[in-house]
């Protein structure tokens, strides 16, 4: 275990890199100079009216007067002591900007992957036992129509309906907690907090139930037909005994990969989702950034969420080695 | 079996699924409205008959009709489209109007006629789908064909670095490049096909490893047939299978991230009508213009899930023995 742990880790390293140098490349590389695109983009400035000091001054800024090798070396070691650079929207450090928006995002995204998980698994395995029949077929066919929903208009039909008081007024419109609730116990802001949670959850997961149900499904089934099973049965054990003590454990463990391919996929939801509940998280503050060529933001939270997912992997990789053995003993990559 | 009995024998199969047939004929249907879009939306008519002379004002400019409103001037003969109104014409005395007899979907805040636009919109989803999809499959074969063909350290540096690109949120990676290119049709093309080609890549490369230990591709080696031969004439087409499936899944994804793209305002850009625009238009007026909010939004569900059909039944009928197997 350890060897496979040391041989993961090490391999993190060229993955950062690979990382940071696109995220750079993607900036630096991109047809047109931002500092000049930025002028452009804030409408106060036409290209070219710009003094030559100026567009020197941005570009020695943000290191773009350098040949990108040394550029690129500039900015990843202020990378890795989390110096980000200032936001050109407000004039504060990116860093600060990132902690506080960080954190709402990572909250929102785990409650989101802990309601996929509880609601889909037992779906999914409740299908695999009662296979072929009325419920296996009805609930395949609802997980399919619910995974070929967009989004953002499930989000805004959710608002429509829910909020607002057009139809019903049962939740709040956005954001993450109700200004006349900052002065109440932790409880209540708790509950306040996940009153506020409910529709975006909702946005952000049910697209995802069909994916994991169906593979909760299909691991189930393969587990179900293995020897060890017909052994279980033969030797007189009831259905359930065999289907939770035996099958569910062992159909889990694939599952337990699958966390970091969903990863991304939130993260990246995360962007439409926050922007229609006008959550303050990474994907409202990427939204922004990305509006208003906010381009330190925009390295800064490209780099974070692909680190993060790698994380994610990597997470995954090393429980998927504690559950099965087969793997950190050939310790194959 | 000639290539050729295998893809009857998957089209036996796909033929078999109900839901697949009707996915494809949406699909067929989409596919019709997209092409004849100026034929079906359109504010000028077919045939117009007036002092003695037929006109096809449609099909030709005649100078001399230039200024003619042909919904008032009906002449003594004339056939319109079946939605007499183009997509960009705006009309300041109908704005947000209900669907009715004139406007059979109803107006946009502008008075634009949301049928013709929506009759539009089919084409950029068609085009965004399949060009940015023909795009990414064209670079994942080739990526995962050199990694599996040749496997070893080639291998080895194009799948980390398949892995690392995987690990950026593709919607989030897609919005950026968009925001520092310049938001355009072109550019939502490209820019989705540059960056989705890891997924087949990573099939293509295992279905490489897999097939180049095959004995009729050694046979071929043996017979002195090089690399590019190889791998163009014997090792792709029995690796085509899943690449098509999973292409069909990602026109479906590629379509949503459109009208997603589309509905941030980094997607096909005005005048051109995109579902996910008109959409995105709505949420000023949601509260009461419900064909606004519900019909471009129906539009995209019914289009993903079509292809998502097509795809599930693609992907049962490549592989008949998983389905009885119980993996769907």
């Amino acid at each position: 275990m350890k060897k496979y742990l040391v041989k993961r880790l090490l391999l993190l390293i060229p993955t950062f890199i690979g990382i940071t140098l696109i995220t750079y490349l993607m900036v630096r590389l991109a047809p047109g100079d931002y500092t000049t695109l930025r002028a452009g983009v804030q409408g106060e400035l036409k290209q070219g009216a710009i003094g030559k000091e100026i567009i020197e001054q941005e570009k020695k800024l943000f290191g773009l007067d350098k040949p990108i090798p040394v550029g690129y070396a500039e900015w990843l070691w202020k990378f890795v002591r989390l110096d980000f650079g200032i936001s050109r929207k407000d004039g504060r450090p990116v860093s600060a900007r990132i902690a506080e928006a960080l954190p709402i995002t990572l909250r929102l995204n785990l409650i989101a992957m802990i309601v996929v998980y509880i609601i889909s698994i037992p779906m999914g395995i409740f299908s695999a036992v009662r296979k072929d029949s009325t419920y296996d077929r009805v609930s395949s066919l609802a997980l399919f129509v619910l995974y070929s929903l967009p989004s953002f208009w499930v989000g805004l039909l959710l608002l429509l309906v829910f909020s607002g008081g057009d139809y019903l007024n049962l939740f709040p419109l956005g954001g993450e907690i109700s200004d006349w609730a900052r002065d109440f116990g932790f409880f209540g802001r708790l509950g306040n907090r996940i009153w506020h949670l409910v529709l975006p959850v909702v946005t952000l997961t049910y697209g995802s139930f069909a994916f994991l149900s169906r593979y909760a499904r299909a691991n189930m089934l393969e587990v179900i037909n293995q020897q060890y099973i017909t052994t279980a049965r033969a030797k007189g054990l009831s259905d359930n005994s065999v289907v939770f003590v035996h099958a569910f454990r062992n159909s889990l463990v694939p599952l337990v990969t699958l966390m970091a391919t969903l990863l991304p996929g939130l993260l990246g939801g995360s962007v439409i989702v926050e922007q229609i509940f006008s959550i303050p998280g990474m994907g409202l503050l990427a939204f922004e950034a990305i509006l208003s060529r906010d381009i330190p933001v925009i390295m800064a939270i490209a780099a974070i969420s692909a680190l993060l997912t790698l994380l994610g992997i990597l997470l995954a990789d090393i429980m998927y080695g504690l559950v099965d053995p087969r793997i950190r003993l050939e310790a194959k990559l | 079996m000639s290539a050729q009995g295998y893809w009857s024998n998957v089209w036996r199969e796909f033929r078999r699924n109900r839901f697949a047939l009707a996915g494809l004929s949406i699909v067929a249907i989409l596919f019709v409205i997209a092409l004849l879009a100026p034929l079906i939306a359109n504010d000028r008519p077919y045939v117009f008959v007036d002092g003695g002379r037929a006109y096809f004002p449609l099909f030709k400019d005649y100078p001399a009709l230039k200024d003619v409103n042909f919904r008032t001037t009906r002449g003594s003969f004339s056939v319109m489209p079946p939605i007499p109104y183009s997509y960009s014409a705006y009309d300041l005395d109908a704005i947000v109007l209900p669907p009715s007899a004139r406007h059979v979907l109803g107006t946009d805040e502008q008075g634009r006629d949301l049928a013709a636009r929506m009759v539009y919109g089919t084409r950029v989803s068609i085009l965004v789908g399949f060009i940015a999809v023909f795009i990414y499959v064209s670079i994942g074969i080739v990526v995962g064909a050199v990694a599996g063909y040749y496997g070893g350290r080639t291998d080895m540096l194009i799948s980390r670095f398949i892995e690392i690109v995987m690990c950026f949120p593709t919607f989030f990676l897609i919005l950026t490049i968009l925001a520092l290119v310049g938001p355009s049709l072109t550019s939502v093309m490209v820019v989705i096909g540059l960056t989705g080609w890891t997924g087949i890549a990573r099939i293509v490369r295992g279905e490489f490893l897999k097939l180049r230990e095959a004995d009729y591709v050694t046979a071929s080696r043996a017979l002195g047939a090089g690399d590019a031969r190889i791998i163009m004439r014997h090792v792709l087409p029995n690796a085509l299978a899943p690449v098509l499936v999973s292409a069909t899944f990602g026109i479906a994804s590629t379509i949503l991230i459109e009208s997603s793209l589309s509905f941030l305002g980094f997607g096909v850009q005005p005048p051109t009508p995109s579902w996910g625009d008109i959409l995105s238009q709505s949420r000023d007026f949601m509260d009461f213009a419900w064909w606004l909010t519900l019909i471009p939004g129906f539009a995209i569900f019914i289009t993903i899930t079509s292809y998502n059909l097509v795809g599930e039944g693609f992907q049962d009928a490549i592989d008949p023995k998983a389905l009885k197997r119980g993996r769907d």
